[in-house]
């Protein structure tokens, strides 16, 4: 979750605003209106003059839409209400909002002799060092941050500094391109986030389906929710998955169903396929419900690739079963993910959009309804406290130990596990060095796990200790206990990736 | 001892723009200027939009932010 500064206010007004306008169909004919009424002559500026605020807002609104930054917004609007979605990664810098971040990525620090060799100034290719005032200085303006000055310097008298999106992704996906504004290497990116809640100026953004979902509610389809198990507590720790539920129904949305309940086939499934696999076939095995853990896998560790358990996500297995029952059915997966989107784009089989929590928030402001005061009826949840401890780091490693207990008494499960994309890729490179004694490893990209979300919109702490309360709670304790789920497999479909 | 009523918008538009960052800030106060807080969550202040939004003494103030809340509370005190 992002900490609500004004900028991240400002987003989320941008994404009310946007459901507002589709809801009642003037996106068209007012998208423009958003300039004005997010940003009003005024009110908080982040930017140098309201010119500039507003042209950053227009790389927002592009991105809210789905379409390529750099879009005529009237007519991203066009497209987006015919529900057209444009190609390309999930995550975007905004340009415009990425203003060559003020910090200064290397820095000349009093170590510096000024030395008669002068390294640094042979080295730069861009001739952007001179000394000045007895020391070497860097014109920031010639920088290109190539980092050549640092090597070059003997008293290591060049530091760096990083930015905090680079300090953020622990993929080393991000540097700063040639103008200095952020880039994003997406041979490297695992989608994941964690740049978009580090950026201070909001100027790293994912791209949202609020619109193309509206639309085919609007077109009478009959949209299935599908809701993450880290929904608790998301809208304020008092309201209740009924009240959620009647909203989203008052919203337009056909039927609510729990992926805890998805969580539960895959516990099962899982549980199977370590029992079948491992170590028969293969040393060890790992977790393959969260799609940016999965990500980094085949990006950084792609030799590790057939140790990833070929189960399906717990949102595929949900989708698939509501699928298999209406052929018609829009569904749509709701929850803390922004890696999940670009899960979602490829399995187009079964998930026809994807949205964060916050989006779903945003989308009941801009149709007026809140949520504390829609009186709760009583849930009742069809998934075990396996499925729902999927939401926290430690959850699906404990479901299929437990279920092993159950199904397979005789083997043996090492179990191991990190949070964090960058502790997951060290771990699992021991793992697979055989320097880490483990056979079964979760990998969850979030810290805290799906509570820990880029999308969420409560505090990771708040949701776990909920969640805790919540899974204590639930009637049904283990997932072969949930009779519902294994009568679902049985009828039989396609729990794991071809 | 009189309380001060402190009532919190928990509506989903304030929800949204931060109410939950105010509720937090106000359980980080020491013990003894807590005690003299009643904090009460309400529904809607009538004011969306403008959130989050905070009451104090029938008076509602808008775009409320922890630190602009935490010296509200110190004028009133
Ligand atoms: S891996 Fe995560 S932090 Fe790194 S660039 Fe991609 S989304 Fe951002
Ligand atoms: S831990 Fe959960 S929220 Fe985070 S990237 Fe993985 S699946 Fe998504
Ligand atoms: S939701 Fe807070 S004023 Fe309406």
């Amino acid at each position: 979750m992002a900490q609500v500064t004004e900028v991240v206010k400002l987003q989320r007004k941008v994404l009310a605003e946007v459901s507002r306008l589709a809801l009642h169909d003037k996106l068209a004919d007012h998208v423009e209106d958003i300039l004005t009424t997010v940003v009003t002559e005024d009110g908080p500026r982040y930017r140098c003059c309201i010119h500039k605020e507003r042209a950053v807002l227009k790389d927002r609104i592009n991105v809210a839409l789905s379409q390529p930054i750099g879009t005529d917004i009237t007519e991203a609007a066009a497209n987006a209400l015919n529900g057209e979605v444009a190609d390309g990664s999930i995550v975007r810098v905004l340009p415009e909002a990425c203003d060559r971040c003020p910090i200064d990525k290397f820095m000349v620090t009093d170590a510096c002799r000024n030395c008669l060799a002068h390294h640094c100034i042979a080295s730069c290719p861009k001739k952007a060092i001179m000394v000045a005032g007895n020391r070497a200085y860097i014109d920031k303006m010639t920088c290109v941050e190539c980092g050549m000055c640092k090597k070059s310097c003997p008293y290591g008298a060049i530091i760096e500094i990083s930015r905090p999106c680079e300090r953020a992704c622990d993929l080393k996906a991000i540097t700063a391109a040639a103008d200095r504004r952020a880039a994003i290497d997406y041979d490297k990116c695992a989608q994941c986030g964690a740049c978009k809640i580090a950026c201070p100026f909001g100027a790293i953004s994912d791209r949202t389906y609020i619109v193309q979902v509206i639309q085919a509610i609007k077109a009478k389809k009959r949209v299935y929710a599908i809701v993450a198990p880290a929904i608790v507590s998301q809208f304020g720790v008092k309201v209740k998955l009924g009240q959620v539920k009647t909203a989203l129904i008052q919203f337009g949305f056909h039927a609510l169903h729990e992926v805890a309940f998805g969580a539960d086939i895959v516990t099962l499934e899982e549980t199977k396929e370590f029992a079948a696999t491992v170590p028969t076939d293969r040393a060890y095995m790992t977790t393959s419900c969260c799609p940016a853990y999965v990500e980094m896998v085949d990006k950084h560790l792609p030799q590790c690739g057939e140790y990833v358990s070929s189960t399906v996500s717990p949102m595929v297995a949900t989708a698939r079963m509501i699928k298999a029952e209406d052929k018609d059915a829009v569904v749509v997966f709701i929850g803390p993910c922004i890696a999940k989107k670009v899960e979602g784009q490829k399995n187009p089989d079964c998930i026809d959009y994807v949205l964060t929590f916050e989006e779903l928030a945003a989308m009941f402001v801009g149709a007026g309804i809140n949520l504390t005061e829609i009186t709760d009826t009583l849930y009742e949840t069809d998934a075990s406290r396996h499925g729902h401890s999927f939401a926290s780091a430690g959850g699906v490693m404990k479901s299929v130990i437990d279920t092993a207990g159950v199904l397979a008494p005789d083997i043996t499960i090492k179990p191991h596990r990190a949070e964090g994309l960058g502790n997951c890729k060290q771990a699992l490179q021991q793992i697979a060095k055989g320097d880490l004694d483990a056979n079964f490893f979760e990998g969850m990209a979030c810290v805290g796990g799906c509570v820990g979300g880029p999308g969420t919109l409560n505090d990771v702490r708040i949701t776990t200790k909920m969640l805790e309360t919540h899974v204590n709670a639930t009637k049904t304790v283990m997932a072969p206990e949930n009779q519902k789920a294994v009568d679902v497999i049985e009828k039989g479909g396609h729990w794991h990736k071809e | 001892m009189e309380q001060l009523v402190v009532e919190i918008c928990a509506g989903t538009s304030c929800y949204l723009l931060g109410s939950q960052d105010l509720i937090d800030a106000l359980e980080t106060l020491p013990p003894d200027k807590r005690s003299k807080i009643d904090l009460r969550g309400i529904t809607c202040l009538k004011a969306c939009g403008h959130g989050p939004n905070v009451r104090i003494k029938g008076v509602v103030l808008s775009n409320m932010t922890p630190d602009r809340l935490l010296q509200a509370i110190e004028d009133n005190l």
